[in-house]
């Protein structure tokens, strides 16, 4: 069976609405969209979503395309990275954002920019590291576009925690989020959880013939689920900020829905893609 | 009264570790994961096609760090909603219904990571003939959840158990000030690297290659060749984690069990020498700073006392081994 | 906000990345060739081994830190050793265990492929040493480096902890929760930041190293400072950040 190389492939495979997007296409669609959801606290939590989703897929992208010039040690670091860089350049935007930037009227936050402060914070902490990382004088990865790869990365997970924060605390306010999010411990998962959805895509997918489109599913999918669980969190901490009991239901319903469409897409392909698939059979050597 | 009871949670802290340990490793061979399952992967490129489940769910430490986070955030809700149904001082009793609730749920979604690693490896890997054998798929699904229930369950009821040690021994202020999912947090990326770094090479060097001689390392020759046929048939991971569930697991269990037994042990009785339980548990008191002392001086002796221990394994295995022999 | 306790911060942040980097370059870590006996050391990720290291000093650090409620040089140390000894604890008895797997479970002699005299030992390697690979198991050179690496990465961690809880991010300024409360928002701020910061630094070094290192006795050491100057760099930006947090936390006073 031949299959066909891999590069050329991706970028003419497009079945309809010219999806999967180009890697800067995708990352300027993400980039506005977080930073929308972001700079509004106010919006119901499902609606958020969509830019957590977008942001968490156009993380995983730039680990896929930052990986697969050979990281050596792993696709696990860098996504990890992504999330270290993102929960501190979060509070950061936080603070800043506590001083000014932040608009509230009639006690429900309605913009805040200042969190964009931390976003940029990051995104410097992430193009100085990426220097180092492939600088001959330094580290000398010798990866090309690690420098673009690691900002991205530092954005990304700043978004990503900020959208994951307001989804969870209805606010940006450092102080209510520190107690809402940092209090139960739900940081945690969204550090973790973040990381996972963006370097498990590749991770799982790797291999020769690993295809973008079907890979940045599981990141779709990855997002639905974090949605769920904290829909789920939200519930129980909803006599704090957040803005009641259909928000976080109206969570729980968009993370339901994103995952079964996304996963159920996914494995549909993953069975088109694989050589064959039989119930079961020998197995044989290949010369 | 209350110093039996802190022992007793802390022995029973330390048995949970060891169940937890063993069964992470039980689970990593069950669905095999982390570094043998490099070979698995290679396997393939080598033309060997194999019958063995790829759930390459990155590294063990952030999987079951992922696993247990989410399984301790939802206990922590359901704890939320329940505790305040019963009285106080019996709210343990929430834990009953809440802990393995959450463990479900961090379980299900260790079922979702380990199909979609397995099928995007194998779709990746169509070019070499793989198929994807769906007994294979379906028939390990199971016991991965059933292995990593148990791990997850452990690590939920350490972190329970640690986070609400004072409420239940009675001495408020010894419960652990991280909160519960911060806790599964570090169990499960503790519980992840031991598990990978001791009990993967039972599965890696024995296992993989039960084919090649016993007493050597595994050549960079062999790397791909693994061992595909059982005693009778084709071997899947269900032949795999009998075999490693002999000595890597219990090897792996007791390892991450001593190294808990250890440090809350050595903290405890740091408190203890120190006057610190005694009194009150006065902070900012000569006490506390005894008690931080004795638990350090405690730590430094077992940590030299283990230096000599590996001394003395290495050259006994150099005595009784001897030089390599042969090619 | 105190400009003692800005630069305190940032110091101990940047002393904690540094700790960091140079732990993990000590650890004997083989990757996934060590797992099956190809390679010396831990059969495991860096950043992984040391972030669980670190981790497991971070625990019992936290509990040592509720021992003291103002913050003074000799809590800083007796925090920091407890970290330390934590995650040289936890490093120990996992090389130790893995040690008798190899010897045991895989009949092979621990023995290091890079040197062939162990320079703390003086025990010849390379006639214990299996062909066609790289060493396998922990030798006794690759245990002492880890222990020493575990140690340092634990006490920068566990100082990293002990500076943001007790200035960046201190009770005090949640009280409106309530003592108990307050305390854990504080200690989990603290304790996110810091394994966040460690595990950027950790991840960094990783990167110097290739991702397999068997010690201080081995030759890939010597790219050390390359990946302190980075580190320390890096930190020193997250410290700026988590000072401009506190900064905003505290109502944006003049600093």
């Amino acid at each position: 069976m031949t299959v066909p190389t891999a590069p050329v492939e991706e970028e003419e495979a497009k079945p309809k609405k010219g999806w999967p997007p180009t890697e800067t296409g995708l990352g300027i669609i993400a980039v506005i969209l977080g930073i929308i959801m972001t700079i509004l606290p106010f919006l119901p939590s499902f609606v958020k979503a969509i830019g957590l989703t977008f942001v968490l897929v156009w993380g995983a992208d730039s680990v896929r395309k930052t990986s697969r010039y050979g990281l050596g040690t792993g696709v696990p670091s860098i996504g990890v990275l992504a999330v270290g860089y993102g929960v501190i350049g979060a509070i950061a935007g936080m603070g800043i954002a506590n001083v000014g930037g932040d608009f509230t009227i009639g006690g429900v936050e309605v913009l805040n920019v200042g969190v964009l402060g931390g976003v940029a914070l990051a995104a410097l902490i992430g193009y100085i590291s990426g220097i180092f990382s492939n600088s001959e004088k330094f580290i000398s990865m010798k990866i090309p576009g690690l420098e673009r790869g690691m900002t991205e990365l530092g954005v990304a997970g700043t978004l990503a925690f900020l959208l994951e924060s307001s989804m969870v605390a209805g606010t940006l306010k450092l102080s209510a989020v520190l107690e809402d999010v940092f209090f139960s411990g739900a940081i945690a998962f969204m550090f973790i959880l973040s990381a996972l959805a963006m370097f498990h895509p590749f991770n799982a997918c790797l291999g020769p013939d690993e295809d973008r489109g079907r890979t940045l599913l599981v990141s779709f999918e990855i997002s639905g689920l974090i949605c769920i669980i904290l829909g789920i969190v939200s519930i129980a901490l909803r006599g704090s900020q957040s803005l009641g009991l259909a928000d976080a239901v109206g969570l729980i319903l968009y993370g339901i829905v994103v995952w079964v469409v996304f996963y159920a897409k996914f494995v549909r392909r993953a069975f088109e893609g694989a050589y064959e698939v039989v119930g079961t059979g020998l197995i044989k050597t290949v010369k | 009264m209350p110093l039996e009871v802190l022992f007793g949670l802390l022995l029973l802290i330390a048995f949970l570790a060891f169940v937890a340990c063993f069964f992470e490793d039980a689970e990593s061979d069950t669905g095999s994961q982390s570094n043998p399952n490099s070979q698995v992967q290679l396997a393939a490129q080598v033309g060997y096609v194999h019958r063995f489940f790829n759930k390459a769910i990155s590294g063990e430490p952030l999987s079951n760090c992922m696993y247990s986070t989410t399984a301790c955030t939802v206990a922590w809700v359901l704890l939320r909603q329940f505790e305040p149904m019963f009285p106080a001082g019996e709210q343990w009793k929430a834990a009953i219904l809440a802990i393995p609730l959450g463990v479900l749920a961090g379980e299900i979604l260790h079922l979702i990571f380990a199909t979609t690693a397995h099928l995007g490896r194998t779709a990746g890997q169509s070019r070499f003939q793989q198929p994807l054998y769906l007994d294979v798929f379906y028939g390990h699904l199971i016991p991965i959840i059933t292995h990593g229930f148990m791990t997850t369950f452990c690590i939920t009821c350490i972190a329970y158990l640690q986070a609400n040690l004072g409420t239940l021994s009675g001495i408020p202020e010894l419960n652990h000030p991280f909160p519960l999912p911060l806790l599964g947090f570090i169990w499960g990326i503790t519980v992840g690297s031991i598990g990978s770094s001791t009990g993967d090479i039972h599965y890696g060097t024995e296992r993989e290659f039960q084919d090649r001689p016993f007493g050597e390392g595994k050549r960079v020759v062999y790397h791909g060749m693994i061992t595909r046929y059982a005693d009778c048939g084709i071997r899947t991971q269900k032949d795999i984690v009998g075999f490693c569930i002999k000595y890597g697991c219990p090897l792996t269990g007791m390892t991450f069990g001593m190294i808990i037994l250890f440090e809350n042990w050595r903290t405890v009785l740091g408190m203890l020498g120190g006057g610190y339980l005694t009194t009150n548990l006065t902070v900012n008191s000569a006490a506390g700073a005894a008690a931080a002392a004795i638990g350090i001086a405690i730590g430094l002796i077992i940590g030299i006392a283990l230096i000599f221990g590996n001394l003395y394994l290495v050259r006994w295995a150099r005595k009784r081994y001897g030089p390599f022999v042969g090619e | 906000m105190d400009p003692i306790a800005a630069l305190l911060i940032l110091v101990c942040v940047i002393v904690g990345g540094l700790l960091a980097s140079l732990g993990v370059h000590m650890i004997p870590v083989g990757g996934a060739p060590a797992a099956m006996g190809t390679a010396t050391g831990i059969a495991t990720g860096t950043v992984q081994l040391m972030f669980g290291a670190a981790l497991t000093g971070l625990f019992t650090a936290s509990t040592v830190a509720t021992f003291f409620e103002t913050p003074s040089p000799l809590a800083l140390v007796l925090v920091a050793l407890s970290g330390a000894v934590g995650a040289m604890l936890m490093l120990s008895f996992t090389m130790l265990f893995a040690n008798m797997l190899y010897v045991f479970g895989a009949g092979v002699v621990p023995v290091s492929g890079r040197v062939e005299v162990d320079p703390i030992t003086k025990e010849p390697q390379t006639p214990y040493k299996t062909p066609q690979t790289d060493g396998h198991g922990v030798p006794n050179v690759s245990y002492i480096s880890g222990w020493i690496g575990a140690f340092l990465g634990g006490f920068g961690g566990a100082l990293m902890y002990f500076v943001l809880k007790n200035y960046a991010f201190p009770a005090s300024l949640f009280a409106e929760l309530g003592a108990a409360d307050a305390e854990m928002v504080s200690a989990a701020a603290a304790g996110i930041a810091a394994a966040g910061i460690f595990v950027a630094n950790a991840i960094l070094s990783a990167y110097n190293i290739g991702g397999t290192i068997e010690g201080f006795h081995d030759p890939k050491f010597k790219r050390l400072p390359k990946a302190l100057i980075s580190c320390a760099v890096v930190s020193a930006l997250c410290g700026l950040c988590i000072i401009i947090a506190t900064w905003g936390l505290s109502g944006g006073g003049g600093v």
